[in-house]
C-alpha cells in the first residue's frame, strides 16, 4: 500500500483524539468517581441506578423514622417512669393516712402533698416531645388532661399514631391515654380526687379502700410502660435490620454504579503511557521527508 | 537523411516535456495538503517517430524518435474507493445526528444523578415520610409544598428544554435543505462548466475535484448513486462527462434525480409542512418533495438514509402510525407520566383529611390551560390555593392531626400500581419502574447509536484511508520525481550542447584544411 505523509499525519491525529477520548473517560470515571456518567454508558446500570436509588432512600428514610419512634417511645417511658414515682409517693402517704390515729390537720397535710404529686402527673401527662402531647392519640396539639375547667376534660382520642418503619410494617408509638383518664371509678385522676377530697374531709372512714385503687392504677401504668418495651424492642430489632439493610443497598448501589479506583487508575496509567508512545512515535515519524537528506 | 538540426529539436522537447513534469510536480506539491486534491501525473509519451509510413518516406534504415511529448494530465482516483466512502459518509451522517440529538437528551434528563426527576420525586417522597411522623408541623408541611412545587418545575424544566432543542433540530432541518440544494446547485454549476471545456480536448481536473468534493458532502446528508454521462465525441478518452445524481430510498432504489446534465431539482418539504410553520400541526413533517416537472413526494419512513432522516427522525414526523420520533416520543412519555402522576398524586390526597378536618383536596396538583392541553408536562402546577394545613396527611375521617397514614400513602406514590388506569396514562407497572424503563431505553438508543457512530466512523475513516492512499500526494515521491526530471532536463540541455559542439564542428570546423 502507498503511504503518504498526509495519511500518517492523519492517522496519527485520529488515533492521537481516540486516545484522548479513552484518557477523558477515565478521566471522567476518576473525578465522579462513577462507572458510568450518562445513561448510554451502560443503560442496565443506569436502569439499576435509579432502583438502588430510590431504595436507598427510602432505607435512609426509615432510618430517620427509627429515630422519631424512639423519640417517641423513650419519652413515653421516661414519662410513665416519672408517673410511677409519684403513685409509689401517693401509695406511701394514703397508707400513711389510712392509720386512724392521724388527726384531721396532718391528713390534711398529706391530701395537700397528694395534690401537689396530683398535678405533677398532670404535667406528666401533658408531657410534649417536640410540639407534640404525647398522651393524646392523634390529637397531638390539644392538652390531654386539664383539670382547670369544670367539669375537667380528659383525652378521649386514644387513636394510634403509627409510624412507617419498614416497607408496608407501621407500628404504633404512642402511649394508651387511658392511663391518664379520669371520667369514671378506676380512672386515676377520677379516684385520686376523691382521695383528696377524702383526706380534706373530716374523719374520712375509708382510706385505706383507696389503695387497690391506686395499686390499679400503677399496674396500668407499669403495664403500659412494659407494652412500650416491648415494641421499643421490636423496633430496635427492626433497626439493627434496617441497617444491615442499608449496608447492603449502600454496596449494592456501590458496586452497581461506582468506579473501580484501583482498576481505573491502572487503566489510565496504562492508557497514558500509550498516550506518551504516539505522541513520541508520531513526533518522530511526521518530522523527517526525503528532502532533509537531499543535498 | 535526417535534417542537420534534428537532434536540436528532439532535445528542445526532451526540455518542455520535463519542465512541464516538473511544473505537475510543483502543482502537487503545492497542493499537498489541500482537501479533496487528488495528486496529478504527466503521462509522457513519445512523438511520432521519423519517418512516418508513406509512398514518399525518404530511405532510412529505420525509424527515428522525435523526442517526447505530454499526453495528458490526469489525476489519480479511484471510483470505487469514491462510492465505498460515500456509502460509509452516508451511514455516519445519520448515525451522528441520532447519537448527538440522543447524547443532549441524556444531559437535559440527568440521570443518574441527585437532581434529575427521579431525585426530586424521591424528595417528595422523603418530605412526605417525614410529614408522615410529623404530621401537625407547620415546617413539615411546607416542605412538602415546596417539594411538591420542585417536582412540578423538573417536569417544567424537562418539557421545555426537550421542546427547545427539538425546535433546534426544526432549525437544523431547514438549514440542512439549504445546504442540500445549495450544493445541488454547485454541483449543476460544476457539471456546466466541465461540458464547456471538456468538448476542447482538456481533462479538468480541478474541477473534478471540486465535484467530488461536494458529492462527499451530499453524501453526507442523503443517500446517492452517481453515475457519469456521456462525454463529447471530441473530448479527451479519460475525460468523466456530467455527473448524474440520483436519491436512493431506504431499500438502496433510485427514486428520483437530483442532478443530471439537463440540470438540478430543489429538495423541499411537503407542501405546507415545515418546522417554521406557525400551525403546530403543520410544524411536524410528514415527508419531502423533490420539485421537478410534476413533483415527486416521498414519505419518511422510506426516505434516504442519511443525517436528513437523523433530523427528521429526531426532531419528529407523522408516519402512518401517527406522529414518532426521538424527541416527541420523549415529551410524550414525559407528559404521560406527568399526567399520571398528578392523577394518582390527587386520588391518594382526596382519600385523605387535612389538618382542620376536611377532605383532602382532589386538585392538589393541577393542569394550566394555557397552550396545548396535551403538554401536562409543561403544564402540571402545584395548586396554589392549596395551603399548608391543606394538605391531607390524614387517614381518618374526622379531624386527627397526629394522623399521618395518608402521608405514608402519599409517599409511596412511586410504587402504586398503575394498572387500573385510563389508556392515555401509564397503566402498566408503577410511576418508578415506568421512568426507570424510560431512562434504560433511552440508554439503549444512545448506546447503539454512539456505538454504530463509531463504527461507522470508523469504516469511513479506513476506506478514506485507501483513498488516501491512492490519490494524497507524497512528498518523498514528488522530491524523487522532481530530481527525476530535473535530472532529465539537464540532460536534455546538454544534450543540446552536444549538438551544438557537433554543429560548430561542422560550420566552423570544416573547410578550413591546411588554414
Amino acid at each position: 500500500m502507498r503511504v503518504t505523509q498526509t495519511m500518517l499525519s492523519r492517522n496519527f491525529l485520529n488515533n492521537l483524539s481516540n486516545n484522548y477520548d479513552k484518557l477523558g473517560k477515565l478521566q471522567d470515571q476518576i473525578a465522579s468517581q462513577k462507572k458510568i456518567n450518562k445513561p448510554s454508558d451502560d443503560p442496565v446500570v443506569a436502569m439499576q441506578g435509579i432502583n438502588y436509588r430510590t431504595n436507598l432512600q427510602e432505607i435512609q428514610q426509615y432510618k430517620r423514622n427509627f429515630s422519631e419512634a424512639h423519640d417517641w417511645l423513650d419519652n413515653a417511658d421516661s414519662a410513665l417512669d416519672e408517673a410511677t414515682q409519684a403513685m409509689q409517693r401517693i401509695r406511701e402517704l394514703t397508707v400513711e393516712a389510712s392509720n386512724g390515729s392521724l388527726e384531721d390537720n396532718q391528713r390534711k397535710s398529706i391530701a395537700t402533698e397528694i395534690t401537689q404529686l396530683r398535678d405533677h402527673l398532670v404535667e406528666v401527662a401533658n408531657t410534649k416531645v417536640g410540639n407534640k402531647y404525647i398522651f393524646n392519640g392523634t390529637d397531638t396539639v390539644t392538652k390531654p388532661v386539664d383539670l382547670s375547667t369544670n367539669p375537667p376534660t380528659f383525652s378521649t382520642n386514644n387513636n394510634p399514631v403509627n409510624i412507617e418503619l419498614a416497607k408496608g410494617i407501621s407500628l404504633k408509638v404512642n402511649p394508651d391515654t387511658s392511663v391518664f383518664s379520669g371520667q369514671q371509678s378506676g380512672d386515676l385522676f377520677f379516684d385520686l380526687n376523691n382521695l383528696i377530697n377524702d383526706l380534706n374531709s373530716s374523719n374520712p372512714s375509708n382510706i385505706g379502700g383507696y389503695l387497690d385503687k391506686l395499686d390499679q392504677a400503677t399496674n396500668k401504668i407499669t403495664n403500659e410502660r412494659a407494652s412500650l418495651g416491648a415494641v421499643s424492642n421490636r423496633i430496635d430489632l427492626m433497626e439493627t435490620r434496617n441497617g444491615e439493610q442499608e449496608v447492603t443497598a449502600t454496596k449494592m448501589m456501590s458496586d452497581n454504579e461506582d468506579a473501580d479506583l484501583d482498576k481505573v487508575i491502572t487503566d489510565f496509567i496504562a492508557q497514558q503511557s500509550a498516550f506518551r508512545a504516539a505522541l513520541g512515535v508520531g513526533a518522530s515519524i511526521i518530522q523527517p521527508t526525503l528532502l532533509d537528506f537531499l543535498k | 537523411m535526417t535534417s542537420t538540426f534534428f537532434g536540436l529539436e528532439t532535445a528542445k522537447r526532451g526540455m518542455n516535456t520535463q519542465q512541464s513534469a516538473l511544473y505537475v510536480t510543483g502543482q502537487n506539491i503545492s497542493n499537498a495538503n489541500t482537501d479533496g486534491y487528488s495528486r496529478q501525473t504527466v503521462n509522457i509519451t513519445h512523438t511520432e517517430p521519423y519517418p512516418p509510413v508513406g509512398m514518399n518516406r525518404p530511405q532510412l534504415p529505420g525509424q527515428m524518435g522525435t523526442g517526447s511529448k505530454i499526453a495528458d494530465i490526469s489525476r489519480v482516483r479511484d471510483a470505487f474507493l469514491d462510492q465505498q466512502y460515500r456509502g460509509q459518509n452516508n451511514q455516519l451522517g445519520y448515525w451522528s445526528t441520532k447519537a448527538d440529538a440522543l447524547s443532549q437528551m441524556e444531559q437535559i434528563m440527568n440521570e443518574p444523578s441527585d437532581d434529575g426527576l427521579s431525585a426530586t420525586m424521591g424528595q417528595l417522597s422523603q418530605a412526605l415520610q417525614d410529614l408522615s411522623v410529623h404530621p401537625e408541623d407547620e415546617g413539615a408541611r411546607s416542605v412538602v409544598l415546596n417539594r411538591a412545587q420542585a417536582v412540578a418545575e423538573t417536569f417544567h424544566y424537562l418539557s421545555n428544554s426537550l421542546s427547545e432543542i427539538q425546535d433546534n433540530l426544526g432549525n437544523k432541518l431547514q438549514v440542512s435543505l439549504k445546504d442540500i440544494n445549495s450544493i445541488l446547485k454547485q454541483i449543476n454549476d460544476l457539471n456546466n462548466q466541465i461540458a464547456k471545456v471538456e468538448p476542447n480536448g482538456y481533462v479538468p481536473n480541478d474541477l473534478y475535484d471540486d465535484r467530488d468534493r461536494l458529492v462527499d458532502q451530499l453524501s453526507m446528508y442523503v443517500n446517492i448513486k452517481v453515475t457519469r454521462g456521456p462525454t463529447s465525441p471530441s473530448a479527451s478518452p479519460i475525460a468523466e462527462g456530467p455527473y448524474k445524481i440520483e436519491i436512493l430510498d431506504a431499500s438502496n432504489k433510485s427514486v428520483g434525480t437530483l442532478v443530471d446534465s439537463d440540470g438540478y431539482y430543489q429538495l423541499g418539504f411537503k407542501s405546507g409542512e415545515g418546522p417554521e410553520s406557525d400551525n403546530p400541526t403543520e410544524k411536524m413533517i410528514s415527508g419531502f418533495t423533490l420539485e421537478k416537472q410534476g413533483n415527486i413526494d416521498f414519505d419518511v419512513a422510506s426516505f434516504s438514509q442519511g443525517s436528513l432522516k437523523g433530523l427528521v427522525e429526531s426532531y419528529g414526523y407523522v408516519g402512518t402510525n401517527g406522529s414518532s420520533g426521538i424527541y416527541p416520543d420523549m415529551l410524550d412519555k414525559l407528559n404521560k407520566l406527568a399526567l399520571t402522576f398528578a392523577q394518582k398524586f390527587n386520588d391518594i390526597h382526596s382519600s385523605g383529611t387535612d389538618l382542620n378536618g376536611n377532605a383532602g383536596s382532589n386538585n392538589f396538583f393541577i393542569f394550566a390551560s394555557s397552550g396545548n392541553s396535551a403538554d401536562y408536562a409543561k403544564n402540571i402546577e402545584l395548586n396554589s390555593s392549596i395551603t399548608t394545613s391543606m394538605i391531607a396527611a390524614s387517614s381518618s375521617a374526622t379531624k386527627e392531626p397526629g394522623n399521618g397514614q395518608n402521608a405514608i400513602k402519599l409517599a409511596n406514590f412511586q410504587n402504586e400500581d398503575l394498572s387500573t388506569n385510563g389508556s392515555n396514562m401509564i397503566n402498566k407497572g408503577t410511576i418508578g419502574s415506568f421512568y426507570a424503563g424510560v431512562i434504560g431505553s433511552l440508554g439503549v438508543d444512545a448506546q447503539q447509536a454512539n456505538r454504530l457512530t463509531a463504527n461507522s466512523s470508523n469504516l469511513k475513516e479506513s476506506v478514506d484511508q485507501n483513498r488516501q492512499s491512492v490519490s494524497s500526494v507524497s512528498l518523498d515521491e514528488e522530491m524523487v520525481n522532481m530530481i527525476k526530471f530535473q535530472q532529465a532536463y539537464n540532460a536534455s540541455a546538454r544534450n543540446i550542447t552536444i549538438v551544438d559542439e557537433m554543429l560548430d564542428k561542422i560550420i566552423n570546423g570544416l573547410g578550413t584544411g591546411g588554414r
